[in-house]
């Protein structure tokens, strides 16, 4: 069973699984921008993910070839990292801080009323496909507990009521 | 004259608000027909005031706090910009007793200055330690490091100098400084207010650690959760570069230094130094063995400097004042101060820094005035979510790397979260496995898969199945994880577990018991 | 018995990869042992007759320091270093063999038969149950727990199988593609309790940049890559490979 044909690394002979269109010239441009940069895979992968809202399981490929590297390689490292997604979230993200110093102010109730409200469970995304509701283990923000971060913004001594308010909003946008 | 109001641009702060205030305080000025400078600053740390309004009067700064948007008008109304009194007023902010009972050496700037400014940072005594530093031998740096007594403010608490030494006296080329500013521990903000409040101290003790242990290079590599942290680091690196303190010729001299930013992807474990090396490299964040010590063998194999942001911020007041003056702080070996951040339930949470030897209960009650709740303590949780819970027996313990450890707790980053008597102890010992088995690395084995089989155990006994049996097992998991465990991640989640069951076994459905060993 | 099935490998397996350094001269278990520096201290262990239990760890493989099964005692060393990642010192005293390393061992060993097949433990024909001898391990305290013993069998491969319900996560396969083939077909993927062996995006390995090399097959200590030509009559869980 032994096969001696040494291929050069990541380029099999296979081409691996088809994968749905995604927009190969927009990560052709943040690979150039990186390219020969050492430690560059973390960084290209935020702003693949920045550009399209989730990495592509079609950009593995083009990402591990411009790298130098395999797919399995690339696929580990998204698969590794809570933050990097392989499909498309909703129109917005809502992280809900489940450490500890926001337990000790109300975290587990606010946690509850979110998914609640939403009606669905941490890590998935509301019927409507307005909001994703992601577990984060400390924003940082643990002197104003309980914290949440949604879009990027961060929301400190976060009521229910308050979560509401933030949420209507969030469901408003298109 | 125009008048100065300060709002800090803290996360914190704007958290709950800021923004809106400083608008609302520029709109109010401005129909009072009022000229004002509105400054945005780092913040005090007294976030249970934010958003905190500082006016500069001639007696010095009077605060206000906290302030909405919609108290703005009443202040204007009572004349807040000439110090005038008001429900929200706290009078001479240096005089607040939370404040005036510190010794900021660290912090020293933490609300009084713009962040990005420069001539601000210069004003404070900013870059003092590296012109200093640059004109000492790089070895005289590194000894006075060690001189300083300072230790790794990141949880491991290895003396700084120490490292730097062994960095220094590695031969290869080129060598590496890398900044930790993964602060993954829940009740610790203390790095986050260093980059976004003084963002010059950091890169300024980067600076003067490449210079002693001859990198010209820095990462600083943040997590992804802080990103007002990116935004004004990767300004002030700008900043630093055009003005000549980065870059070929580091203030004139012949010493080359730059730094990038690097941001993690939602890892607790990068914040173990090998764990967040891999990262950098561009791979999965696993655990790597050591020896090598990242000193000898770090970053792309080469000799790197892995140092706490908080640690490296403290680098550039011992080379300004001379290491004794640091070591001045402090007990036994733990020297100098250390910027204890207290969280969860208090209702004076914020940034307290002292001299090591402080005791639990004078900060949770003298400086965090108690619970927020106002309901009594009941769980205290020290040093991050491996640190070990406390209860009320335990709170006279000084804050002090050796005495902590005599108990199974530990400083860690100097966090401190209080729980009031609603906590269920058998709940957050789950959640510690929990966590440990969200964020494990998945590298070795009592970590990958004892942390879900010490969920699994501790909901049993709270299930009631087979108790006694569990609770060995339980036991002699924490045993195996503690010991066997490839990094502090596995082996430090029985600790809160352990503690939790020896305080409060009732929680669990266990026999109450005379702990053994209490102060 | 594994031992006699252990395809060709020539004699002992000395955990971790020779070194050629000056001799070093070191005490395991009382014996006086020499090695070149730069060797481990298993490598030690293994030379003076000592073989310390070992998972992770195989001597065509740089050292991974996972399995935590290798633990020893060192004189003067706080805590129990794993075997396989230290490096011997002239003069070390190293214990093999204590009632506490047993303890530990004997801990971690049942964490794996935690997350793997009750019908695949007794019979002992792969590298996982000569370390269950050594340790002495037959079984586990935990009861039914969270567990991978439903993942499907990937047979896609001409060659070999994948069964992930055996696989214990100690990376030899994807250190094998590495180190001795070059391919970098193998990653794992996720982390903690769901890490997994995953070939190129987790695809099928026929449908991967796998040459079908047979280095991952050759490297797994527990037969969860294994040669098909081993089965009669198809593969079944709790089957002897025929001898
Ligand atoms: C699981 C784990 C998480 C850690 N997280 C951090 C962290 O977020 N920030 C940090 O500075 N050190 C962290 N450390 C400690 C680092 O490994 C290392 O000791 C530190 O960066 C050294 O810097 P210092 O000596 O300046 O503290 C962590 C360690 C472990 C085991
Ligand atoms: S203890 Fe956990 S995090 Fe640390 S190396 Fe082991 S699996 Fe990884
Ligand atoms: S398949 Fe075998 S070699 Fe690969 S990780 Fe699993 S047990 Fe180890
Ligand atoms: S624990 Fe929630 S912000 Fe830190
Ligand atoms: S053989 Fe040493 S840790 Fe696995």
């Amino acid at each position: 069973m032994k096969n001696d044909s040494v291929l050069p690394r990541g380029q099999g002979r296979r081409r691996g699984p088809e994968f749905p269109p995604y927009d190969t010239a927009t990560v052709a441009a943040i690979l150039d921008r990186w390219r020969d940069q050492p430690g560059n895979l973390l960084p290209i992968l935020h702003e693949v993910q920045q550009a399209l809202g989730f990495v592509p399981p079609g950009a593995v490929g083009q990402i591990a070839k411009a790298i130098s590297r395999s797919r399995a390689e690339v696929h580990g490292v998204i698969s590794f990292y809570h933050d990097f997604r392989t499909s498309p979230p909703g129109r917005a993200v809502l992280k809900v801080c489940q450490a500890e110093s926001c337990q000790a102010c109300g975290s587990r109730e606010l946690t509850a009323h979110a998914e609640r409200t939403l009606g669905c469970k941490l890590g998935e995304t509301s019927r409507d496909g307005a909001v994703t509701i992601e577990p984060v283990y400390c924003l940082g923000n643990c002197a104003c507990s309980p914290a949440v971060l949604l879009d990027g913004a961060l929301h400190g001594r976060v009521t229910p009521a308050a979560l509401d308010r933030l949420l209507a909003q969030a469901r408003r946008q298109p | 004259m125009t008048i100065k109001v300060c709002v800090p641009r803290d996360a914190a702060a704007l958290s709950v608000g800021a923004d809106a205030t400083a608008a609302a305080i520029a709109t109010a000025a401005q129909l009072a027909g009022q000229t004002i400078q509105l400054v945005r600053t780092s913040s005090r740390g007294m976030f249970w005031l934010e958003p905190f309004v500082e006016v500069e009067t001639a007696s010095g700064r009077v605060g206000y706090g906290p302030v909405t948007a919609e108290d703005v008008p009443g202040l204007f109304a009572a004349g807040f910009l000439q110090g005038g009194a008001h429900p929200l007023a706290h009078g001479k902010v240096e005089a607040m007793p939370f404040l005036a009972r510190q010794e900021r050496l660290t912090f020293a700037r933490a609300g009084l200055t713009d962040p990005l400014s420069l001539a601000d940072y210069e004003a404070h005594g900013g870059l003092r330690g590296l012109r200093r530093a640059l004109g000492m031998a790089p070895t005289a740096v590194v000894e006075e490091v060690v001189a300083s007594g300072l230790r790794g403010r990141g949880g491991a608490g290895f003396p700084t100098g120490i490292k730097w030494r062994t960095v220094a006296g590695a031969p290869a080329q080129p060598k590496y400084v890398v900044v930790n500013a993964d602060e993954g521990d829940s009740g610790t903000y203390s790095d986050r207010m260093v980059m976004e409040g003084d963002p010059y101290v950091l890169l300024e003790g980067m600076a003067i650690a490449g210079y002693a242990t001859g990198a010209s290079f820095g990462y600083i590599y943040l997590r992804s959760e802080y990103p007002h942290a990116l935004a004004v680091l990767n300004e002030a690196l700008a900043t630093l570069r055009a003005r000549g303190v980065y870059g070929r010729s580091v203030l004139g001299s012949d010493f080359a230094f730059d730094a990038e930013v690097r941001v993690g992807a939602g890892a607790y474990i990068c914040g173990e130094e090998t764990a967040l090396l891999e990262s950098l490299e561009g791979k999965r964040g696993m655990v790597r063995f050591k020896p090598p010590l990242p000193a000898i063998k770090g970053l792309f194999g080469q000799p790197t400097v892995v140092n706490n942001v908080v640690s490296l911020a403290s680098v550039p007041i011992i080379l300004d004042r001379g290491g004794a003056h640091y070591a001045d702080f402090g007990m036994g070996r733990s020297r100098g101060t250390l910027p204890i951040q207290l969280a969860g339930n208090v209702k004076r949470a914020g940034l307290v820094e002292k001299a090591f030897g402080v005791t639990l209960r004078q900060l949770i009650e003298d400086y965090g005035g108690g619970t927020r709740s106002g309901r009594p303590v009941r769980a205290v949780q020290v040093g991050g979510p491996l640190g070990a819970y406390f209860d009320q027996r335990l709170l006279d313990l000084p804050l002090d790397y050796e005495a902590l450890a005599q108990h199974k707790g530990m400083v860690g980053h100097g966090g401190i979260v209080v729980f009031d008597d609603t906590v269920d102890m058998a709940e957050q010992a789950r959640y510690a496995m929990e966590f440990c088995a969200v964020e494990s690395c998945g590298k070795c084995t009592p970590c990958r898969i004892g942390s879900t089989r010490g969920r699994e155990l501790i909901e049993k006994i709270v299930r009631g199945e087979d108790v006694a049996r569990n609770h060995r097992q339980l036991l002699a998991l924490c045993d195996v994880m503690e010991n066997a465990s490839l990094c502090a991640l596995g082996g430090m989640a029985p600790w809160p577990v352990l503690s939790a069951l020896q305080y409060f076994p009732g929680d669990f459905g266990l026999p109450e018991k005379e702990p053994a060993h209490v102060v | 018995m594994w031992s006699e099935l252990r395809d060709l490998r020539e004699g002992q397996d000395l955990g971790t990869p020779p070194r050629g350094g000056e001799p070093v001269a070191l005490v395991v278990d009382g014996k006086p042992v020499t090695v070149p520096a730069g060797s481990s201290v298993m490598l030690a262990a293994a030379t003076g007759r000592c073989p310390v239990p070992k998972l992770c760890a195989t001597d065509t493989l740089e050292a991974f320091g996972s399995c935590r099964v290798c633990l020893v005692e060192i004189q003067g060393r706080k805590g129990y270093p794993a075997a396989c990642t230290t490096l011997v010192e002239p003069g070390m005293v190293v214990t093999t063999q204590s009632p506490r390393l047993h303890e530990l061992r004997k801990g971690v060993v049942e964490l794996y038969l935690s997350d793997f097949p009750k019908e695949d433990v007794p019979g002992g024909w792969s590298e996982l149950h000569e370390t269950l001898q050594q340790v002495g391990v037959t079984g586990h305290p935990y009861g039914q727990g969270e567990n991978h013993l439903q993942a499907p069998v990937d047979d896609s491969n001409p060659y070999f199988l994948f069964d992930p319900a055996k696989c214990i996560v100690c990376s030899r396969c994807v250190r094998a593609c590495e180190e001795i083939q070059g391919t970098f077909a193998l990653t794992i993927q996720g982390r903690g309790f769901a890490s997994q062996v995953a070939a190129s995006q987790g695809e099928r390995f026929l449908d991967s940049e796998c040459v079908s090399c047979g280095a991952c097959v050759q490297a797994c200590p527990t037969h969860s890559l294994v040669e098909k030509s081993l089965f009669e009559g198809g593969y079944q869980r709790a089957q002897s490979p025929k001898a």
